[in-house]
């Protein structure tokens, strides 16, 4: 029986070819009882490895190939070798940890190769619970000799002494590799004898790169981009032949024939190698409480002061009384679990983030708990909303709560990030891992690299990816690389296009998660190496968010939102503009205000309702109340669209579809949503209603459906689902019905907790925008770029709701949008220096701050005060018409003198300055104030570009936005405007969306997949269009299905529609 | 005064500049397909600039037999030369700008046409100025024309001034004339066709002589001749003699051609020989004192040639080995003698790789090419072999072996390898050897590659 004990994956990025679940995969068919992943300086894939193991029965142990700086003695210099070593026991585990952390949190994340090593010292201090091997071609023995030395016994003698000294002679195995080549043969008769006078054992291994040899190609385009070659000149950097692959124990054997015992002491190492993933010692950290106290009494009194703070029964709210009972459910549960702890963590992140005023939400299942919403950690009452506690929760499933918080993004959300750091300390909290893997163009470009294309065909090959989200069925590798004049026949071409399917999917290299924290009772470096992120102040442990939750470590994701940046800047605006106090939690509910822009689809700028889709939704559910927002964020999903649950619910909701169900068990759960499923929450709920599941069940069932698709494990919860249906008597074609609806909604479906979650924001940003108008859209302009629309766009949507906007002005804008006091007492917002192009903070900072000190008198004085402004950004200045109010003066008199004042006339000039400073040049056109705006500020306030063309458009006999309403369904139309948005949703089978804007309003169009291809080109580039067709009118939702297109010419320089890829 | 004549659609084989002189010596050829002459004094050729101006039309439009330019052209007459450039390039036909009326002729241009190039101003600075320009609403020549010199100094410095003098059409500079380019070819048609190698090279002698002449007269030398003969059967027979070393000598280059021809002989009678190269820097070297003299390049060459024509070319040169896991691949290289420099880091390379006395070493004679062999095997190991050439034979009764050895590689090309080798201890009457054979594992060839000493 044989062991392969030294593999690697493609976790040692670049230099190895095989997902560590197919090195299992190749293992379990060969028949090997154990294996073990050694990857380069990382545990990276070992989660992905120990689980695939331990899914099919195999023994997953663990190591990893440690880059060591050998030190230099009298006779040999120093050098670098890569000492692989595999965990025997926990202890050995913890030191790997730390030795790795020690080494990577020493160099920069982008070292250089040989940069990041450890010393020789370093790795004697890690060494216990570790045995190493000798190595291979790049082990400590090889690198140690040269092929041609007669010193090389000699040498060899002191590197096994060396690592005798390190790890004790039971820790060292001589290793052997075979891959038919002679001079590593030459090599392993020096290591027999070696092994041999020093009585080590033998151990054979295969240094496999590559779960099965074709895979070889994938190694060698690899070494290519790692060492920036192409294939031809490679060389001999390629391997010299396919024999690293994970080998049989028949051929292992037949390879080591005359040494058995080198085969043998594979399993006997085995057997030693105590160590897998399952003992991985990972404790969360425990919550500091007052003396006399236990995490679980302190929890229970934070809990019930919130839950009497929470439930007061006042506005439909429950009384505490009636959240009593499931608060205590959930916390004898949490006690049981033992996740006192967590919870108290998170109460402590929400309590600092509300101490130094910054918003924070709970988001995703964490809202389904009363404990959550009682320590205002989230913002929905799961009691009030009847939400399921299972989906967060439950003893069966024996996984960790996950709980996502939500905060402003930008500077806050960093600040919170910090507190966690400088909370449990640099190693005892770090970020989760993001693995970039390689796909579509990087993968085509980086593949094609290496194959020498040409850059145009480069080109080519990269442009063949797609970037619309809509995948045309019609689109075959072969018409696509046909399309792009390839030849798929063509050796180059076809070996291109194999090796760039190879290739997808496989590790890249490590990145950041937005927002997963990992926080570790002891050392975290202990239970996964810490490396440095590209971003300063920033760690990340080696695994991403799905290898922690596998490996039960807890995460605190810290999400950032601009949404919640928004109504935080709104509330500041409100407190120093209107004087009045606006509290997120306290808005007053159910304003008609809010119901009233939500029926009319008046939306642009509000949270989660404002995209064309949610749009043309909007006119028909006509929400009226609190839940018809939270059903409003979860419709417009995948599921619910794919799963053709949304017209079934508009329809009974309009009254045009009498309410049903598949069967009278369902009615309590699918009522609240007219006989529909739309929530996961329900999906949950009919399993253990109809099916008799219980709550953990329910959600193994959901995970079983989900992400993760694993057909095994499908087909076995489907059949234990249609068990308990038949028990309860739903056979047939309603079994069917029930176990499709819950099968296709699984993998898409929206939790109610999330939608809730969000639609108290959509409330609040939706109640900020109808009450605060000024306030609201000045804080969304500066939190840009964000939501779905363009500032231009934004700004006039305020403008029609009659905020008054005004310019960009030297004398009185600030680097963000403020709000002005009228001479009526209203409001104007003033646009702020961050909306001129090529303006740095830095400088517009410095105008403010220069002019609070003084006004300035003139440009010359503002050049001579702010030495910071650039001449561009002067010129840009006043362009825009920025200057226009330091000297009242227009814009070319501005651009004139500004040319002047960053220039010395020099000696010879100085007595012929012109003394009036009058411009010789003609002032701006309107058109060209307009084109002066866009170019520099990408927005004007003053007339919509398209309003100047009226009249052109009126004898084209083209319709406003506005008109639209006016017309029967079915009416032959012309409508024309400026793009804002276009969009191809995977969903919507090929259909383009357009929305055109002009001075009154926006409108929407729809593109048939015929006419896309037809006018293709027009209609992903042309700022402003023409379109024809005919008027659909259903349920006030107006849309123009179009049959013809043409392009527009304006001389308007517009700015970039929003286009969804 | 000064005439600019631009052809837009000027056919690719024609020179401009060329047909320009016809007119005046002085000649400037502003790009391809523009040229402004100077005509002042022309008026006793050609009568007044208006009916210079006519003749250069009429003459453009004709045949190149007739020394036209086969297309038409416009002409512009101006006491200014880059208002010349301006107006021919941007009016068809005949245009006249008396002295002083630029701006009138110019002035509704775009400013965009401002040819900055004319004055020799950094096209980035030029482009920021047209920006600003551009800010400022300037649209056309006229309204840049008319801002105030001071203000516009004051504003854009002197770039700016040289770029509104530009558009006013006051420039003041002289032509940059153009010396008609020497030519370092020349050709020959022969009256009856040559089909034997002796008469013609007496045609390739003369025209060689004249090119080496022409490179003499200019210093040059060149290290490529390009020989083209037209042949009785219409087609054309080109060759290229690439040299190591620029040279000017007839004599060498006659020898080297006669050389080449033998090797490479024409398929028809020639009808008509052109010779050209492109010149070169001659090539001056200054040999060491304590350096062995090496063989004269020019000698070397020859000596090279005649070798070539006995083995064939691509039989000779230097062995070079390639990067690759390929056993044995190597290419060939030009011959070319080792500079001193090189010598000394060849020595010291090879002194680093002196085998020390007490290390025990295998010399390996490799056979090429190697011996087809046939193999008997058992479980996958040879047993057996045998092989015969005219010059050796191998066989015997394997009695020890080590391998496979096995290389693969340019799995991304057609001709992808692999193959498997074998250090094998033959007996043959009773005395052993040891040899290194190998199979190709895509043909299944079994080979002798050759025996360890």
């Amino acid at each position: 029986m044989y062991v392969e004990l030294h593999a690697r994956s493609a976790f040692s990025f670049l230099e190895g070819a095989s997902l560590p679940e197919e090195l299992i995969a190749a293992g379990l068919e060969l028949e090997m009882p154990a294996m073990a992943l050694l990857d380069r300086d990382g545990v990276y894939g070992a989660p992905r490895f120990h689980l695939s193991a331990k899914r099919n029965g195999l023994k997953a142990h663990i190591g990893a190939e440690i880059s060591v700086q050998r030190p230099a003695s009298n006779s040999e210099s120093s050098s670098v070798c890569s000492v692989p070593v595999l965990v025997r026991n926990r202890t050995g585990y913890q030191n790997l940890c730390r030795l790795i952390t020690l080494m990577k949190l020493r160099v920069p994340k982008h070292a250089k190769p040989g940069e990041c090593v450890a010393t020789s010292d370093e790795l004697a201090a890690h060494a216990a619970g570790l045995v190493c091997l000798t190595g291979g071609f790049d082990g400590p023995i090889a690198t140690a000799i040269n092929p041609r030395d007669t010193e090389n016994t000699r040498k060899a003698q002191s590197t096994v002494e060396w690592l005798i000294e390190l790890f004790g002679k039971k820790n060292v195995y001589a290793e052997l590799q075979r891959h038919l080549d002679r001079e590593e043969e030459a090599r392993n008769h020096l290591v027999i004898e070696i092994a041999r006078r020093n009585r080590l054992p033998l151990l054979a291994t295969n240094g496999v790169c590559h779960a099965i040899a074709v895979r070889r190609e994938v190694s060698d385009v690899f070494t290519c981009i790692r060492n920036h070659v192409k294939l031809e000149s490679a060389g001999r950097l390629l391997a010299q032949n396919s024999e690293r692959y994970l080998k049989s124990p028949a051929i292992m054997e037949k390879l080591f024939s005359d040494l058995p015992e080198a085969i043998a002491n594979t399993t006997e190492l085995s057997s030693r190698l105590k160590f897998t993933l399952e003992d991985l010692g990972y404790e969360f950290p425990k919550y500091p409480v007052p003396s006399g106290e236990t995490m679980a009494s302190f929890l229970r009194k934070r809990t019930e002061e919130g839950a009497r703070w929470r439930y007061t029964g006042a506005n439909g709210m429950p009384t505490y009384e009636r959240a009593r009972g499931q608060i205590e459910r959930e916390l004898t549960l949490i006690e049981k679990l033992k996740l006192e702890g967590y919870f108290l963590i998170v109460w402590d992140i929400v309590k600092f983030c509300r101490e130094a005023g910054i918003i924070v939400q709970g988001r995703g299942s964490a809202a389904n708990s009363a404990v959550c919403y009682s320590l205002a950690i989230t913002a929905v009452d799961p009691i009030g909303m009847d939400l399921l506690f299972e989906r967060f929760l439950s003893e069966e499933r024996g996984e960790w709560p996950d709980i996502d918080l939500d905060l402003p993004s930008g500077d806050k959300r960093e600040q919170a990030i910090q507190y966690v750091y400088e909370r449990y300390g640099k190693l005892g909290a770090a970020m989760t891992a993001n693995v970039i893997t390689y796909r579509g163009r990087s993968a085509a470009r980086e593949v094609g690299k290496v194959l020498d294309f040409d850059e145009e065909t480069l080109s080519r090959l990269a442009a063949l990816v797609h970037t619309w989200e809509w995948k045309d069925p019609k689109d075959s590798s072969e018409r696509q690389f046909r399309d792009a004049g390839l030849d798929l026949n063509q050796p180059r071409i076809k070996k291109f296009f194999h090796l760039y399917q190879l290739v997808q999917d496989l590790p890249r290299h490590l990145g950041q998660h937005s927002g997963g924290m990992v926080i570790c009772r002891g050392q975290l470096d202990s239970i996964v190496p810490l490396e440095p992120a590209a971003m300063p102040g920033r760690v990340v442990v080696q695994w991403d968010k799905e290898d922690c939750a596998d490996l039960g470590l807890i995460k605190v994701d810290l999400l950032g939102l601009g949404m919640l940046a928004v109504i935080e800047d709104s509330m500041k605006l409100i407190r120093d503009s209107y004087g009045e106090e606006v509290e997120l939690a306290h808005l007053p509910p159910n304003d008609p205000k809010v119901y009233e822009a939500l029926q009319n689809a008046d939306t642009i700028g509000m949270f989660q309702v404002e995209s064309r889709a949610q749009m043309s939704c909007l006119p028909r559910l006509r929400p009226a109340k609190f839940y018809d927002i939270v059903v409003q964020v979860a419709i417009i999903r995948p599921g619910p669209i794919v799963g053709n649950m949304v017209h079934p619910y508009l329809k009974r909701r309009q009254g045009r579809e009498v309410v049903t169900y598949a069967h009278p068990l369902l009615e309590p759960v699918l009522q609240r949503t007219l006989g529909v499923p739309l929530f996961q929450e329900q999906l949950l709920r009919m399993a253990m209603l109809c099916a008799n599941f219980s709550g953990g069940e329910a959600e193994e069932l959901r995970r079983a459906f989900g992400f993760k698709r694993s057909e095994a494990r499908m087909k076995a919860i489907e059949i234990k689902l249609r068990q308990g249906l038949a028990a309860n008597g739903i056979t047939g074609k309603t079994q069917d019905d029930i176990v499709l609806s819950i099968s296709s909604f699984a993998l898409y479906g929206f939790p109610e907790s999330h939608a809730a979650s969000f639609a108290m924001i959509a409330y609040a940003s939706a109640y900020l925008k109808c009450n605060y108008l000024a306030a609201f859209t000045a804080a969304i302009l500066n939190n840009q770029p964000m939501g779905f629309y363009q500032p231009f766009t934004i700004i006039k949507d305020a403008q029609r709701h009659g905020l008054k906007v005004l310019p960009i002005d030297i004398t009185c804008s600030d680097w963000l949008c403020t709000l002005e006091k009228q001479a009526d007492s209203t409001l104007a917002l003033r646009l702020g220096f961050r909306y001129v192009r090529g303006l740095s903070q830095q400088t517009g900072q410095a105008i403010v701050r220069e002019r609070s000190i003084r006004e300035f008198a003139g440009i010359d004085d503002l050049r001579n005060r702010v030495p910071e402004l650039r001449k561009d950004e002067l010129r840009k200045l006043a362009a825009v018409g920025a200057l226009n109010f330091i000297q009242d003066t227009s814009r070319r008199d501005a651009l004139w003198q500004v040319e002047r004042v960053t220039r010395d006339a020099g000696e010879l000039y100085e007595g012929l300055l012109e003394q009036d400073g009058n411009s010789p040049l003609q002032q701006m056109t309107l058109m060209e104030r307009v084109d002066a705006d866009f170019r520099g500020t990408g927005m004007t306030i003053g007339k919509h570009p398209v309003a100047y063309h009226r009249g052109e458009l009126n004898k084209l006999n083209a319709l406003r936005a506005i008109d639209l309403r006016k017309l029967r369904n079915g009416s032959f139309v012309r409508v024309a405007g400026w793009v804002i948005v276009r969009q191809r949703p995977g969903t919507a089978k090929g259909f383009m969306f357009l929305t055109l804007e002009d001075e009154t309003g926006v409108s929407n169009i729809i593109v048939t997949p015929q006419l896309f291809d037809k006018y293709r080109l027009e209609l992903v580039s042309n700022p402003f269009l023409l379109i024809e067709g005919a008027l659909q009118n259903q349920d006030n939702v107006i849309s123009v299905k179009a049959s013809h297109v043409q392009p527009l010419s304006f001389a308007v320089t517009a700015a970039p529609s929003h286009d969804f890829h | 005064m000064f005439a600019c004549i631009h052809a837009p659609e000027l056919p690719a084989d024609f020179s401009l500049p060329e047909f320009a002189y016809s007119f005046s010596p002085i000649v400037e050829e502003v790009r391809p397909g523009t040229v402004v002459i100077d005509v002042e004094g022309c008026e006793l050729l050609f009568g007044s600039a208006y009916e210079l101006a006519n003749e250069v039309m009429q003459r453009a439009g004709k045949s190149r037999a007739q020394g036209g330019l086969e297309t038409t052209v416009s002409v512009a007459i101006a006491g200014n030369p880059d208002a010349t450039i301006h107006a021919a390039t941007y009016l068809k036909g005949i245009t006249f700008i008396s002295p002083g009326e630029e701006l009138t002729c110019l002035g509704d241009f775009r400013i965009d046409r401002l040819d900055y190039s004319l004055i020799n101003v950094e096209g980035k600075v030029a482009e920021e100025v047209l920006e600003t320009l551009k800010l400022w609403g300037i649209r056309s020549f006229a309204d840049f024309a008319v801002l105030p010199v001071a203000g516009v100094s004051e504003r854009l410095g002197q770039v700016g001034i040289k770029l509104q003098q530009l558009a006013a059409g006051k420039t003041e500079r002289q032509l940059k004339v153009k010396q008609p380019a020497p030519v370092f070819a020349n050709s020959i048609e022969l009256g009856h066709a040559l089909s034997e190698l002796e008469p013609l090279s007496f045609i390739f002698a003369r025209l060689l002589h004249q090119l080496c002449a022409a490179l003499n007269a200019y210093a040059l030398a060149t290290n490529e001749v390009c020989v083209s003969m037209q042949l009785e059967d219409q087609t054309t027979h080109e060759r290229r003699l690439s040299l190591p070393y620029p040279m000017r000598d007839h004599k060498v280059f006659l020898k080297l051609l006669l050389l080449d021809t033998e090797m490479h002989p024409p398929q028809a009678a020639v009808k008509s020989v052109s010779i050209a190269c492109d010149p070169v820097k001659p090539r001056v070297l200054q040999n060491g004192l304590f350096v062995p003299l090496a063989p004269a390049p020019d000698k070397l060459e020859l000596t090279l040639a005649r070798l070539a024509k006995l083995v064939g070319e691509h039989n000779i040169g230097s062995p070079a080995l390639l990067d690759t896991h390929r056993p044995d691949a190597f290419s060939i290289k030009r011959f070319t003698l080792q500079t001193d420099t090189g010598g000394r880091k060849r020595r010291k390379k090879n002194k680093q790789q002196v085998v020390s006395s007490n290390q025990q070493c295998l010399g390996f004679r490799m056979f090429r090419p190697p011996l087809r062999a046939i193999v008997e095997v058992d479980q996958g190991c040879p047993t057996q072999i045998s092989a015969w050439s005219k010059q050796r034979s191998v066989y015997g009764k394997v009695v020890n072996l080590a391998g496979p050895w096995r290389t693969s590689g340019d799995w991304w090309r057609d001709d992808q390898w692999m193959r498997d080798e074998w250090d094998v201890t033959l007996e043959r009457q009773g005395q052993q050897s040891l040899y290194r054979i190998y199979k190709e594992i895509d043909t299944e060839h079994w080979f002798v590659e050759g025996n360890y000493d």
